[in-house]
């Protein structure tokens, strides 16, 4: 059931750090300056596996700059993410390396009074490299003939050995999946293969260290876990972790990229250890685009069903493309069959997950960590099956969906919970009655130049890694909460908003709970030595995870003031009641019913001070017992010109489940670019490499990596959006997420409408014009 | 060691700024520097070439300070512009909406406002991309290349201004001052076609049609093609088979196999194989056409919308 009666959570408020981001006066990591600041640059490979045979920085130091290679980093064997526990982590990264994998992959870094002068000094390293054989795609990388990229890795403190270049493995298998498919009337079988892609996140990375006198550093950097960015320098450098002061500073959006500490955090440590003044170094485009990407997924999967539509048995077999590094692959590869057996129900299933190395950009999460690929391939073959079927896919799908109830695998196999609210039915069929779903044409009916078709997907994504027992991902947050004199209150918190307005929800989730207005809340600009452990901000967790201890911290301060203005008024607490007065910007506490017996909250802090009764405060650290799914429907109408193969966006309604809405607008705001990350994933981004050199075709926004522009998408007026009415009984306030699963779907639906239009059917993202022309003519042809 | 190099955002190479105020001065310096030196018009080419170290100039023009290199006019034989004249005055030129629709129809394509603020159409020229906007509808126009070196004038027509991809007829002491464009003929109904895999992009295919009908039968077609072969070019052997010829399905047809016909592969095509810019400049060609005809009918053209 919706929430009711709630004054500020549904309605849309302005974002607290809005007026600073659209006037530009929002400070981001690369704004930050100090006197006497150096700036930095690296030295990547030109080669995608090569070994440094001899390098030579002493021109580099007669320009007067300051040089750390990868001989004089500390030997520590890390990995750059510190979501897992150890169980679950495989490190195989270093700070610099003498043996780069792929082109990029830093040697060395600089630093110098102006990037400019970096930028020479960088120019004058002489390097001389022994050229390896490098791979390119995870299916010639496994053949056993292949040169190692990893001969040994660490895993659990102890060495292990990588064999033919796969980095992990998982296996799960449950039932019988032989004897379902038997039982199944139609089986389906197909290959699968997504694109690789870049996060395009507005902010490259960037990181600024001062080196500080008591042997410590302060760093403010592009990341989604200023903790995780602590214990990781720790760990890399052995500076107590008390003397490692990570700042939260506005993050240009990340999604999924900073999870990990991005590899200019560590550099810019050990070019200001050994400089003893601040560094700066700030990724341009060009570098970011070699830093990180997603992961590349080819899929054999293969469903059965029976005539009545009931899915009988599922197998999938996944080969991930993780680049040259593990960040997350073990995590992923958990997730990613969690993902799958949540979509729809699989009474006997079998799942092996490879996770393969080559000599590209590493890749990591990136907005639905795995969940939008499998989605598309999953959605597509449902289409496919449904039409083989002879039944609706609307019907087929809500006919198998894993709804509420049901358990749901979340976030991996060790992450389970059982699903405690939904909107599958209510988003799918208001969804599909928006679009006209009835009316869509059939699939290559259509005669003319431009063809037009629907598609519908479905999805959905956790919200948080929590679980009711530990499992491999950590996940738990802290808050404070105090109220200041006047009768605001300061709110502090480690979790990062990535730029979704995590953090003014959280506000709004206080000022509901104690009763006062919105703009009594302040968020504080904290950093790791002020504020409890986050884990990060990530898997759709922060209104979820990041909101409960919001509410709790918000629950024990109300508890506090009632006390206090109990003995003030004297009245009994649970008599006593909150409300906000909009005029004097502040909570007033009253007796209900009789007049005259109320106190602002101001009037409270204030003589709680002159009779020393101490700050009203509280502290909380709180994990969450689930992770439960944020459910959304995407219906697409596209156009397809059969003459040049685009394709064109039509109309779009899109629903979603996301428990209470905390702020209208801004939910609204993930699904749209939800939908534009979606769409350009389905028809346009990929990150190919040339055979050649080994490096990215594509090396930045004016060399080719091209996005969509508004011009490209939908216009508002034919783009529908709307929520369910749905409460999630362990979400704060009847919360869940919004982040990831307003992108899941898309490409799924996308795909399907471009069947419904020209009637052919794609295995390979991204479905670009020169694809799809192709593919008209090959029709035609034969 | 490229991906060193590589950015867009450091020039860490030194290079001297010089700013004339007038032709004379510009030439005088290009003749001085020679192949050191490099114009500066609104640098969104250059600067992205020197960016990325393509070229590493000693010596920069800067002629955005010459007052009869920028403006419009209006004289007997045709539209004169200058060379450092910014896209986003020919987008904001009603006489350019109105005597070279063609011409604003590709302008309005190009890039986004902030680099039409800064971008000229001498730099979209000289900077001789085979997919160049601007290029195409001026080919089509029959403009010609006003240009000035310490020889003096000189002035051809564009189709020999285009040499190879990034090349032009400029010697090194020589630069462009002006393109002239004749006026279109009487009742003609143009029109520009791009294929981007974008909005934001640059051209895949581009393509500029001019058209005259003599009641229904093509009195005077030109078409030009960009983004196909090494240079922008006009394909004449499509012009003449329409002349005299009535635009049937049949005749579009032809036309356009005529023009996909021109499609040279060039080894570095990246964005799209040959065969792709052979079906989509067949598209393009049976578009323009169509729609240029519709112009001088009068009828309104919507293409793509519902
Ligand atoms: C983001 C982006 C989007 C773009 N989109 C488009 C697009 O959609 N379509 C398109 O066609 N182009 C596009 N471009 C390319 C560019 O903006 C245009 O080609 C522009 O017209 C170049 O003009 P400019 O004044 O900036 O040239 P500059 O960069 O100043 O000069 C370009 C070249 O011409 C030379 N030059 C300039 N003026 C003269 C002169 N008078 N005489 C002799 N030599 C001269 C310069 O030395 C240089 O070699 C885009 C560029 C960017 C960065």
């Amino acid at each position: 059931m919706m929430a009711q009666g709630f004054r500020l959570i549904g309605e849309s408020t302005p974002r607290m750090d809005g007026i600073a981001k659209v006037t530009g006066q929002e400070v981001y990591s690369s704004d930050i300056h100090f006197p006497n600041m150096l700036h930095a640059r690296v030295l990547k490979s030109p080669y995608p596996h090569a070994r440094v045979k001899r390098i030579d920085v002493s021109e580099a130091e007669k320009l007067g700059a300051i040089v750390v290679t990868y001989r004089e980093v500390p030997d520590v064997v890390y990995c750059p993410r510190l979501v897992s526990t150890p169980e679950a982590t495989y490190k195989d990264w270093r700070v610099l390396t003498g043996r780069p994998l792929y082109v990029g992959d830093p040697i060395a870094a600089v630093a110098a009074e102006s990037e400019e002068m970096a930028q020479r000094a960088l120019e004058a390293i002489d390097v001389e490299f022994e050229v390896l054989e490098p791979s390119f795609d995870p299916l010639d990388s496994m053949r056993p003939e292949k040169t190692s990229i990893h001969e040994r890795i660490m895993y659990m403190g102890k060495e292990i050995k990588i064999e033919n270049n796969i980095a992990c493995t998982m296996e799960i298998e449950q039932g019988d999946v032989e004897k379902g498919f038997s039982e199944a009337d139609v089986v389906l079988e197909r290959e699968y293969r997504t694109n690789r892609r870049y996060h395009c996140q507005l902010e490259p990375k960037t990181a600024v260290v001062r080196p500080e006198p008591d042997g410590g550093v302060t760093i403010w950097t592009t990341t989604q876990s200023i903790h995780n960015t602590r214990l990781l320098i720790h760990e890399i450098f052995g500076i107590p972790a008390g003397k490692i002061n990570v700042v939260k500073t506005a993050l240009g959006g990340a999604f999924g990229s900073s999870i990990q500490t991005n590899i200019v955090v560590p550099i810019a440590v050990a070019l200001a250890l050994k400089a003893h003044k601040p560094v700066r170094l700030a990724y341009t485009r060009e570098e970011d685009l070699h830093e990180h990407c997603s992961y590349q997924m080819i899929f054999n999967l293969k469903l059965g069903a029976k005539r009545d539509g009931k899915l009988t048995a599922g197998s999938l077999e996944a080969i991930l493309d993780i680049g040259a590094h593990q960040i997350q692959a073990y995590p992923l590869l958990g997730c990613l069959v969690g993902w799958w057996v949540s979509l729809y129900k699989l009474p006997n299933l079998r799942y092996v997950g490879k996770a393969v190395y080559t000599n590209k950009v590493p890749s990591c999460a990136m907005r639905g960590f795995g969940n939008p690929q499998i989605t598309w391939a999953v959605e597509s073959m449902m289409d496919e099956l449904a039409e083989e079927l002879g039944i609706d896919p609307v019907e087929f799908k809500l006919l198998n969906h894993v709804g509420l109830g049901d358990l749901f695998w979340g976030q991996g196999p060790t992450v389970k919970s059982i699903i405690k609210s939904s909107g599958v039915e209510e988003i799918v069929r208001r969804g599909a009655k928006l679009i006209g779903w009835d009316k869509r044409p059939k699939p290559g009916e259509q005669r003319g130049r431009y063809r037009r078709g629907i598609g519908f997907g479905r999805g959905f994504h956790t919200s948080s890694a929590g679980g009711p027992v530990p499992g491999t991902a950590v996940d738990y947050t802290g808050a404070m909460l105090k109220v200041n004199e006047d009768g605001s209150f300061d709110y502090i918190t480690a979790l990062m908003d990535c730029g979704g307005g995590t953090l003014t929800a959280h506000a709004k989730i206080i000022a509901e709970e104690i009763g006062v207005p919105l703009e009594c809340i302040n968020i504080v600009r904290s950093d790791t030595q002020t504020t409890l452990y986050d884990v990060c901000t990530h898997a759709s967790r922060g209104v979820y995870a990041g909101g409960m201890a919001a509410l709790q911290v918000a629950r024990e301060v109300k508890r506090k003031l009632l006390e206090l203005a109990a003995r003030v008024l004297d009245a009994y607490p649970h008599a006593l009641k909150i409300r906000p007065d909009e005029e004097r910007s502040q909570g007033v506490i009253y007796v209900e019913g009789v007049e005259g017996r109320e106190i602002t909250i101001g009037e409270l802090a204030s003589m709680a001070r002159h009779k020393n009764w101490g700050t009203i405060a509280a502290v909380a650290s709180v994990r969450q017992g689930s992770c439960p799914p944020h459910f959304t429907a995407y219906f697409v109408e596209v156009e397809v010109d059969t003459e040049t193969g685009k394709v064109r966006p039509i109309r779009v309604v899109a629903g979603a489940d996301v428990g209470s809405v905390i702020n209208p607008k801004l939910a609204e705001g993930q699904i749209h670019g939800g939908f534009a990350m979606g769409w350009s994933m389905a028809i346009l981004e990929d990150t190919p490499y040339d055979p050649e050199n080994g490096d990215l075709m594509n090396r930045g926004f004016i060399n080719n990596y091209k996005l969509p522009t508004p011009a490209d998408l939908v216009p508002p007026d034919r783009f529908t959006v709307f929520f369910a009415n749905t409460y999630e009984p362990t979400g704060p306030l009847g919360a869940k997420g919004i982040g990831e699963g307003a992108l899941n779907p898309v490409a799924g639906a996308v795909a399907n409408a471009i069947y419904n239009a020209i009637g052919i059917r794609f295995y390979e993202l991204p479905i670009t014009p020169i694809k799809i022309l192709k593919a008209l003519r090959e029709r035609e042809g034969g | 060691m490229y991906i060193n190099k590589l950015n867009t955002h450091i020039i860490p190479f030194k290079f001297e700024y010089h700013a004339p105020k007038s032709v004379e001065e510009a030439v005088e310096l290009l003749s001085r520097y020679g192949e050191e030196a490099s114009i500066l018009a609104g640098g969104t080419d250059l600067l992205v070439k020197m960016k990325q170290r393509v070229i590493e100039p000693k010596h920069i023009i800067d002629i955005k300070r010459i007052k009869d290199l920028t403006g419009i006019r209006e004289e007997e034989d045709g539209i004169h512009i200058g060379a450092a004249t910014k896209l986003r005055t020919l987008e904001r030129s009603k006489l350019i909406e109105e005597k070279l629709p063609v011409l604003h129809e590709a302008v309005i394509t190009m890039g986004s406002v902030q680099i039409r603020n800064m971008a000229t159409i001498g730099g979209n020229l000289c900077n001789a991309s085979p997919s160049a906007d601007a290029a195409t509808p001026l080919l089509a126009l029959n403009a010609e290349a006003k240009i000035v070196g310490s020889e003096g004038e000189r002035i051809i027509p564009l189709e020999e201004f285009f040499i190879g991809p990034g090349k032009t007829a400029l010697k090194p002491d020589e630069m462009l001052a002006e393109v002239i464009s004749p006026y279109l003929p009487e009742n003609a109904g143009t029109s520009f076609m791009k294929i981007g895999w974008t909005d934001f992009d640059i051209a895949t295919v581009n393509l500029a049609v001019i058209l005259k009908l003599e009641g229904e039968v093509v009195d005077e077609c030109r078409i030009a093609l960009g983004g196909c072969a090494p240079t922008p070019i006009r394909v004449h052997k499509a012009e003449e088979f329409l002349r005299g010829k009535k635009l049937t399905d049949e005749v579009l047809e032809e036309a356009a196999n005529i023009v996909s016909g021109h499609v040279r592969p060039r080894a570095r095509w990246r964005r799209a194989p040959p065969e792709y810019r052979r079906a989509v400049s067949r598209a393009l060609t049976i578009d323009a056409l169509t729609i240029a005809r519709k112009r001088i009918e009068g009828l309104e053209v919507n293409r793509g919308e519902d």
